[in-house]
């Protein structure tokens, strides 16, 4: 799953590319959130109580719409414009992992059964969660939903995160956006009516690899549950880079060293040492030109030029070929028949829940002062303890780590 | 060395008590030319900027360019110490994470220092275009103030369309409408009482009362307010500081979206 160890990498190396910001604080911006990783959360954790889910009365899960409705509103309460981006078909490169990802399913499935039998409540829980799928089923049904709150989902013609990232990326064609401009087509109108409401302002996702797609902006933990309280991380890709002293195709070879989706790491190069061969050499062929053959073992069969194909120029929906996005009223008849006639919910929370809809519709009519007025510079201008500063680089990077705060005590 | 020497102190206790509440913590940029603030509100929709001219200060002296970070609230504690007729004056060292505030009553037969610490913000500072507005009405602060008031107690919003009959704010809430309308009248006593109307072209937009209301808390710094509009712009709601400055707030519009869009 995503890009392995880089989440520890940049926050001992790059920590002011991330920063932690408040849920509310993305209120009337638009999110391109990776929709299978959410269901798939939501199928481990909504409603679960060892291998118990929630069903309807025919007997199918219905964790994914509790979480996927009740996420969303919560989106759409702050002002979020949430567009969804499902998972298409794999990249053949992807197929090894995937195959792993099913062994270590089959694994499970026998674990639980010997749980089951030995009546062990942790490892039964343990283990239902790693039996975790999912289907094309849950997928439409969350589409289904989608469609009927109004939220518009986008389907990638394969990697979810490498279309949220083209979504995402569109937002650097200034407006007005040329023709050519990734991902959304505006109508004039609407272009004249409010310049901002066609960018997509960041991918949200739990898979670190949404950077290295390219995403400008970089959400994490945008979908946990309000009640853990985790602030959303922001990632800015820019700011990485620079930290990193790296340009985007230095970092793409740094995720791939480190291990991604796509190809194997090099055994004994983890990202430490990952990062330190990029800064040196500057590109993967340089490394393996120049790495000790003897005390690192490169596979035989090492596909790299075709994971940082996939990285760069992944397959994506762009132009004409991607809908609008449009942020619609919901349904209600269709709610109620979808969601308490086919799925068993509480008719009274999901009216209550479309009248919540309803209202946070015109909070989104909230225009950001960013939408006018362009940022000139991003840090403090001038630094009051600049020598202190450098002398201490040590003693800063702790405080940055500790959060966005930085108070001096 | 920074040294800021400010006779009417009361008027950065005004400033701070108008400020506080929507903006947390910023930045204060101090330069040979002035002591200047600009910050946003958390959400991104409102956006103040300060400027206090170095001319305004009995003794102004800036050795290089600082920017101080400071809690607004903690600030706003501190000077809530200072008496009205206070002289206040600011002061910093180079490299030295703390602020003082030294308040002088008018006699000189007290002297309160209080020392702050200063915080590292990370602040996006926005670049604000010198624009043309469609519509600029000027109208005394407490009439505004009182309109902003009056009208939250019906809606959330206010509709603010100025044409040549005048400017008009309207609302609209459970219990039902309210429409304001201010005609020009310059046939005042004092030109402070006058509602001057200066327009090209109408407009019509829409704003979240909520932060009008707090941006009416300035309204003691000046008796009358300048409210800039242009439609797709986001308006200033300015209050001159006698002699030294501004008090300038910017509020993002709300859009209302197509027609086409809302409909399923």
């Amino acid at each position: 799953m995503g890009i392995k160890g880089l989440m520890k990498l940049l926050a001992d190396n790059a920590p002011s590319g991330m920063k932690e910001q408040k849920f509310e604080s993305y209120f009337g911006r638009k999110i391109a959130i990776d929709a299978s990783m959410s269901i798939y959360q939501f199928l481990i954790v909504v409603g679960r109580s060892g291998t118990e889910m929630l069903t309807n009365e025919a007997g199918e899960t219905t964790s994914h719409l509790v979480g996927m409705f009740s996420r969303t509103i919560r989106l759409l309460e702050a002002g979020i414009k949430p567009v969804y981006v499902f998972d298409g078909k794999p990249p053949d490169l992807k197929k090894q992992e995937l195959a792993k990802r099913y062994s270590r399913r089959e694994d499970a499935t026998d674990d639980l059964a010997k749980a089951t039998e030995a009546g062990n409540k942790e490892d039964i829980e343990k283990f239902s969660k790693r039996t975790v799928k999912v289907t094309p089923q849950h997928n439409d049904d969350c589409k289904k939903l989608l469609r009927l709150m109004g939220v518009p989902a986008v389907e990638a013609p394969s990697e979810a995160e490498a279309q949220c990232a083209a979504l995402c990326k569109a937002e650097k064609a200034y407006f007005p956006l040329p023709s050519h401009a990734l991902g959304i087509i505006i109508d004039k109108y609407q272009m004249r009516k409010s310049s901002y409401t066609c960018q997509v302002y960041a991918v949200a996702s739990e898979d670190m690899d949404s950077l290295t797609f390219g995403a400008p902006k970089f959400l994490r933990h945008l979908m946990d549950p309000s009640s853990k309280k985790i602030p959303v991380m922001e990632f800015d890709i820019s700011k990485v880079l620079e930290e990193l002293e790296l340009d985007m195709d230095q970092f793409i070879d740094l995720c791939i060293l480190c291990g991604c989706d796509y190809c194997d790491s090099i055994r004994g190069i983890g990202p430490q040492t990952a990062l330190k061969l990029v800064r040196q050499h500057g590109s993967m062929e340089s490394i393996l030109e120049n790495i000790n053959k003897e005390r690192y073992q490169i596979p035989d069969e090492w596909p790299y030029k075709e994971a940082r194909r996939l990285f760069k120029e992944p397959l994506v929906v762009t132009d004409d070929e991607q809908a609008e996005l449009k942020w619609a009223a919901p349904d209600e008849e269709g709610l109620i028949n979808f969601l308490v006639k086919e799925n068993g919910f509480n008719i009274d929370r999901v009216t209550k829940a479309i009248e919540k809809i309803k209202t946070a519709k015109n909070k989104s009519s909230q225009g950001r002062l960013e939408s006018f007025f362009k940022p000139v510079s991003t840090s403090a201008p001038v630094k009051r303890k600049e020598t202190a500063q450098t002398t201490e680089k040590g003693a800063a990077n702790k405080k940055s780590k500790a959060g966005g705060g930085k108070k001096k005590k | 060395m920074l040294e800021l020497r400010l006779v009417q102190g009361s008027l950065l206790k005004k400033v701070l008590e108008s400020v506080k509440d929507l903006v947390n913590d910023a930045n204060f940029d101090c330069s040979a030319t002035g002591f200047s603030l600009q910050a946003m509100d958390s959400s991104h929709v409102a956006l103040v900027a300060l400027l206090l001219r170095s001319e305004g200060f009995e003794h102004y002296r800036c050795d290089r360019n600082i920017s101080m970070g400071m809690n607004l609230g903690n600030m706003a504690k501190m000077l809530k110490c200072a008496g009205n007729d206070d002289i206040i004056t600011i002061k910093a060292d180079d490299g030295s994470d703390t602020v003082t505030f030294m308040f002088e009553s008018p006699t000189q037969d007290k002297i309160a220092d209080f020392e702050m610490k200063l915080m590292d913000i990370d602040s996006e500072h926005l670049g604000i275009p010198e624009a043309e507005y469609h519509a600029i009405v000027r109208m005394p602060s407490a009439e505004f103030c009182r309109i902003c008031k009056d009208l939250s107690s019906i809606g959330d919003t206010v509709v603010i369309s100025v044409t040549k009959e005048g400017v008009k704010f309207s609302t609209r809430g459970d219990i039902g409408t309210a429409n304001i309308v201010c005609r020009q009248n310059t046939t005042v006593d004092k030109p402070e009482e006058a509602t001057v109307i200066e327009m090209n072209e109408p407009v019509s937009l829409t704003f979240a009362l909520r932060y009008l209301n707090s941006f009416t808390k300035a309204s003691p710094l000046s008796n009358t307010v300048t409210i800039s509009l242009s439609s797709e712009l986001p308006v200033v709601v300015e209050y001159k500081i006698a002699e030294m400055g501004y008090v300038r707030f910017y509020l993002a519009p709300k859009i209302e979206e197509d027609e086409e869009e809302t409909k399923p």
